[in-house]
């Protein structure tokens, strides 16, 4: 499945590129980060709490970046395996452009998951992502001096296909092994489905990922 | 007939069990010190397993053992096998590839079960069975017949070079092109039938027990044919010897196919209860069953009909992909081959018909049969080609069927079956007064000045039921003989047990052959008690599936109960000293005609088990078996007619009208008959509109796996149906029976399409036909309007 999306951060572009690489800041952006730090040049892992609907539980995230091109490009890629959520691989392209004062983040991603997140997931994974890379990039503005607001999404998909992120990263269930990376794509329909079980851990793996790959310093 | 004999609108006796909470299902059997069972299961749709390490699972709370498949071949567990033969227009026998029911070194669908956690609770054993690690190595993976045929593309099965299973033929190639060659007019289509999951209301399970001492098996499973479960499980899966193992499919919540086969998790089920040393218990969860329990139809086919200049068909060619999915399963060879090639002639007289078969491996589920099993593919594929045709033709749908029917029975197509008895034209005008096809116009221009798009279609299905002449189907590469056992068992005092073959998972059985036993000897229902579905019990039986058991199974009940009859009569004769051929039953007693000299049936039944007074020689008792081998298939026919409002705003269909008029032969109890027609349309109405397997195409994973993501029929997507029957007597069996089971979904899915594509102006239609679908044709359809 392939991805793109797009978000406007109101800081310059070399100041952005560095921010992302931070990982104090990064993990005071994500939401429910327990823990992130740079495992080697250019890898990372982080550690995050979260809560989808009634379930909360704990996820592992490792991804690596490559074609780094400061401070506009990298390639992020990623791949997981096993564990309660399935498991899921990708990459993404990311982007920074100067827009004046601000910088347009844009991502494409392509990204594959099985298992329990495929299976179960799928509907309501689109939503979910993009609530949190939202929550993310509002806490990033707001710590660039911007205001929480001022990072706004867009939908660059037309036909009423909704823009998704990717990446790698593992998921975790709090008792079980890694999940690495994953996300997904996907057809927002309103989900008439309630949320329980496998499916909401699969949810919050792909969020996280999806947090992370946007995140992803370069 | 009497009160409660064929004919009688009978409230169905299982029912009081089965609303009140009191059925008896395989999850209801507990057994001491049993254990619980999970599977671990592939999420890759092909892979090598490098290693299953099950250390971390063995040391949670509660677990017994982690088995695996290399443990299971090593003890001798044969692999799976699909029990229909078919071979290659070139000879060459099917390729079939190894089937362990524990994956060994690869999987080949999403689902595959690798191992096995053992353990004292469900929970438990759910917990461990995801903490086993395996460690897999993805391969690439197909999931369509058209990828799967292409070069180069991933190979699934080692004995299966290309993927293609066979290459099958059936019909007069020659004459069928000659007939397209010279036709005045050809209608060409290509068309797909989706894949389906079958989702029974109760997921498959199994419990296993093994005796120690007696060295034997007993196995509950959700089984609609125990006895072909135990005779597969052990002349092929090496379980144990037939005496050894006994199977018991007790109340079963619907099957529609999917619980014919014997399925990896019985085979391992089993095993383990002789390998753990106690017994086991599998419950599927939903998903699991959208994963493993076989799927149904996923065809691709292209079609073309030759009609000479007057409008009458000379010839059909047919040319389909099926995909059979990872493995085949027990059927899957026979359901698009002689379930479905055989009744491409619909109720058509057609001079040349040649179909050729290809069924390929995907990395997908297994698919089988499925309520109608073929039959729905046929009739979708005749009855749009014609809808089609009269269209390219600018002629009415049903004058062109008309103009094309088969009038005088017997009827030899040229695809084997040999149609007995049959009126396709009172279905049709039947159909066509009940839903006012002539005031359809009118409807049209009421709906059009209220925005919405109306749309009329027909459908004219013919299937073959009665399934099967045992010689006919061992000719045509089936393993087993299709014929069915009874027994009748008369008690001392009079009450009567059926012992039968057939297996009732919902069809209503305990009823109806409980009216037949009412309409032979006159008793009242409440005397009588069916038994099925117990190999301990009945002796033998084929199980039941194809709308086989009102045909053959009590065919076989009405001939025990002939043999019962003739010596109960024999006795009574005695007794009251009259000539045998002067006694008459009736109204539950033994009279001699034209007397007032009669017994009960007690009497004539204690008579027989106290043999204090019997005729000389007789045997003592009252309890006579039969075995009922159909002499042909029966064909079941009917007409439906389908009327649908799209609102192009929003692409919502609705089914404003849908008339059903069948022709099943003799009916035992009309009500039961309703169900069954009710129940079909509802999934065909279904597959037609909301159903539909979804594999996401670069990974082989299954998208659409749970209630959430896979759309089943709801009361408020389907009408008030209007059904009705036309009768002809079948002649091939003594009950005049033709079976009624899967009519509904057979003939449904192409008059749903045909109304559709009638509203839409457009034949480019797929199933199921989405609001999404149906609202961009909508709009389609629209463009040209606004812009003039």
């Amino acid at each position: 499945m392939d991805m793109k999306g797009e978000y406007r951060i109101p800081a310059p572009r070399q100041k952005v590129w560095e921010a992302l690489n931070d990982p104090q800041i990064l993990k005071a952006c994500i939401p429910g980060c327990d823990s992130l730090e740079k495992t080697g040049e250019n890898e990372m892992a982080a550690a995050v709490t979260t809560k989808v609907g009634p379930v909360k539980a704990k996820f592992k995230g490792e991804v690596k970046f490559e074609n780094i091109n400061a401070p506009e490009s990298y390639t992020i890629v990623g791949e997981g395996k096993g564990g309660v959520a399935g498991f899921a691989k990708g990459g993404a392209d990311v982007h920074l452009a100067d827009a004046g004062e601000e910088t347009v983040l844009t991502y494409e991603a392509h990204a594959q998951v099985g298992g329990k997140l495929a299976q179960l997931g799928s509907r309501l994974i689109d939503s979910t992502a993009r609530k949190m890379a939202d929550e993310f990039f509002g806490n990033f503005s707001q710590s660039l001096g911007g205001a929480g607001a001022g990072a706004t999404s867009q939908e660059v998909m037309g036909e009423g296909e909704h823009s998704i992120a990717g990446a790698t990263a593992d998921a975790e269930n709090a008792m079980e092994d890694a999940v690495r990376d994953a996300e997904e794509r996907l057809e927002v329909e309103a989900g008439k489905g309630t949320f329980g079980g496998p499916m909401v851990w699969g949810l919050i793996g792909l969020a996280v990922l999806i947090v992370i790959i946007l995140i992803a310093n370069m | 007939m009497g009160v409660d004999g064929i004919g009688a609108r009978v409230p169905r006796k299982e029912d009081k069990r089965f609303i009140t909470g009191k059925g008896r299902y395989t999850d209801d059997m507990t057994l001491p010190r049993m254990g619980f069972v999970a599977f671990v299961r592939s999420p890759y749709a092909h892979a090598k397993i490098q290693n299953i390490d099950a250390s971390a699972a063995m040391e949670m709370p509660g677990v017994d053992a982690v088995l695996r498949g290399d443990e299971l071949v090593a003890d001798g567990i044969g692999n799976l096998i699909c029990g229909w033969m078919i071979h290659s227009k070139d000879g060459t026998p099917m390729k079939m590839g190894a089937w362990s029911a524990l994956a060994t070194d690869t999987v080949r669908f999403v689902g595959q079960a690798v191992a096995m956690v053992v353990a004292d609770t469900y929970a438990q054993a759910r917990d461990a069975a995801e903490a086993v690690m395996v460690d897999w190595e993805e391969l690439p993976a197909v999931t369509t017949t058209a990828e799967a045929l292409a070069p180069g593309a991933p190979q699934i099965h080692p004995e299966c070079a290309g993927n293609l299973i066979y290459d099958w033929e059936i019909g007069d190639q020659a004459a069928t092109d000659a007939a397209i060659e010279n036709a005045a007019h050809v209608t060409k289509i290509d068309i797909t039938n989706n894949r389906l999951v079958p989702n029974p209301m109760e997921p498959r399970a199994a419990v296993a027990d093994y005796d120690g001492a007696e060295e034997h098996f007993t196995l509950w499973t959700t089984s609609q044919n125990p006895h072909t479960a135990r005779l597969v499980l052990s002349a092929f899966y090496n379980i144990a010897p037939e005496h050894k193992l006994r199977v018991i499919a007790p109340d079963v919540g619907g099957g529609f196919g999917s619980k014919i086969y014997v399925y990896p998790e019985e085979v391992a089920c089993l095993w383990a209860a002789k390998k753990v040393g106690r017994p086991v218990k599998w419950v599927s969860d939903r998903t699991e069953a959208f994963l493993t329990d076989a799927h149904g139809r996923d065809h691709t086919t292209t079609a073309e009909l030759a009609f000479d200049a007057d409008n009458r068909i000379t010839g059909f060619r047919v040319n389909t992909t099926a995909n059979l999915g990872a493995y085949m399963s027990l059927f899957s060879s026979a359901v698009p081959t002689y379930l479905y090639a055989t009744l491409l002639s619909g109720q058509y007289a057609m001079p040349a018909i040649y179909a050729n078969v290809k069924t390929v491996y995907t990395n997908t589920t297994p698919v089988d049969a499925y309520r109608g099993a073929g039959r729905p593919e046929a009739t979708y594929v005749v009855e749009r080609i014609m809808e089609v045709a009269a269209r390219e033709l600018g002629l009415d749908p049903i004058e062109l069927r008309r103009k094309n029917f088969v009038t005088e029975f017997p009827h030899q197509t040229p695809v084997i079956m040999c149609y007995d008895a049959g009126d396709y034209d009172a279905s049709v005008r039947a159909a066509q007064d009940a839903i006012d096809y002539a005031g359809f116009p009118a409807r049209k221009a009421e709906a059009a000045s209220r925005g919405k798009l109306r749309g009329i279609g027909v459908s004219c299905y013919i299937e073959a039921c009665g399934i099967a002449p045992s010689k006919a189907v061992g000719s045509l590469g089936a393993g087993v003989g299709l014929w069915e056992s009874a027994e009748v068992r008369v008690n001392p005092v009079g009450t009567i047990e059926v012992l039968t073959g057939s297996h009732s998972h919902g069809q209503g059985h305990e009823t109806t052959f409980a009216q037949l036993v009412a309409e032979r000897l006159g008793v009242g229902i409440d005397t009588v008690q069916i038994v099925h579905g117990d190999t301990d019990k009945v002796q033998f039986g084929m199980g039941t599936y194809g709308s086989r058991s009102g045909a053959v199974g009590m065919s076989a009940i009405s001939k025990a109960l002939d043999k019962v009859e003739a010596k109960a009569k024999k006795i009574a004769a005695h007794l009251m000293e009259a000539a045998e051929t002067d006694i008459v039953v009736e109204g539950g007693a033994f009279k001699v005609a034209g007397t007032d000299k009669q017994l009960s049936m007690t009497e004539v039944a204690l008579a027989a088990y106290t043999a204090h007074n019997l005729p000389d020689g007789m045997e003592p008792g009252l309890k006579e078996g039969a075995f009922y081998d159909p002499t042909n298939f029966t064909f079941p026919a009917g007409c439906y007619i389908c009327e649908v409002e799209i609102d192009p705003d929003t692409g919502k269909t609705e089914v404003v009208n849908f008339v059903a008029a069948d022709d099943f032969g003799r009916i035992i109890n009309p009500m039961i008959v309703e169900g069954q027609v009710h129940g079909g349309l509802a999934q065909g109405i279904g597959q037609a509109l909301l159903e539909g397997c979804v594999y996401d195409a670069d990974s082989g994973q299954l998208t659409t796996a749970s209630f959430q993501d896979y759309c089943m029929p709801r009361a408020d997507d389907l009408p008030s149906f209007k059904v009705m029957t036309t009768e002809t007597i079948c002649p091939g069996n003594p009950l005049g029976i033709k079976g009624c089971g899967e009519a509904g979904a057979i003939g449904s899915p192409p008059a749903l399409i045909n109304a559709l594509t009638d509203a839409l102006g457009t034949e480019d239609l797929s199933m199921p036909a989405t609001a999404e679908k149906v609202w961009r044709l909508a709009q389609a359809a629209r463009a040209p309007m606004a812009a003039e």
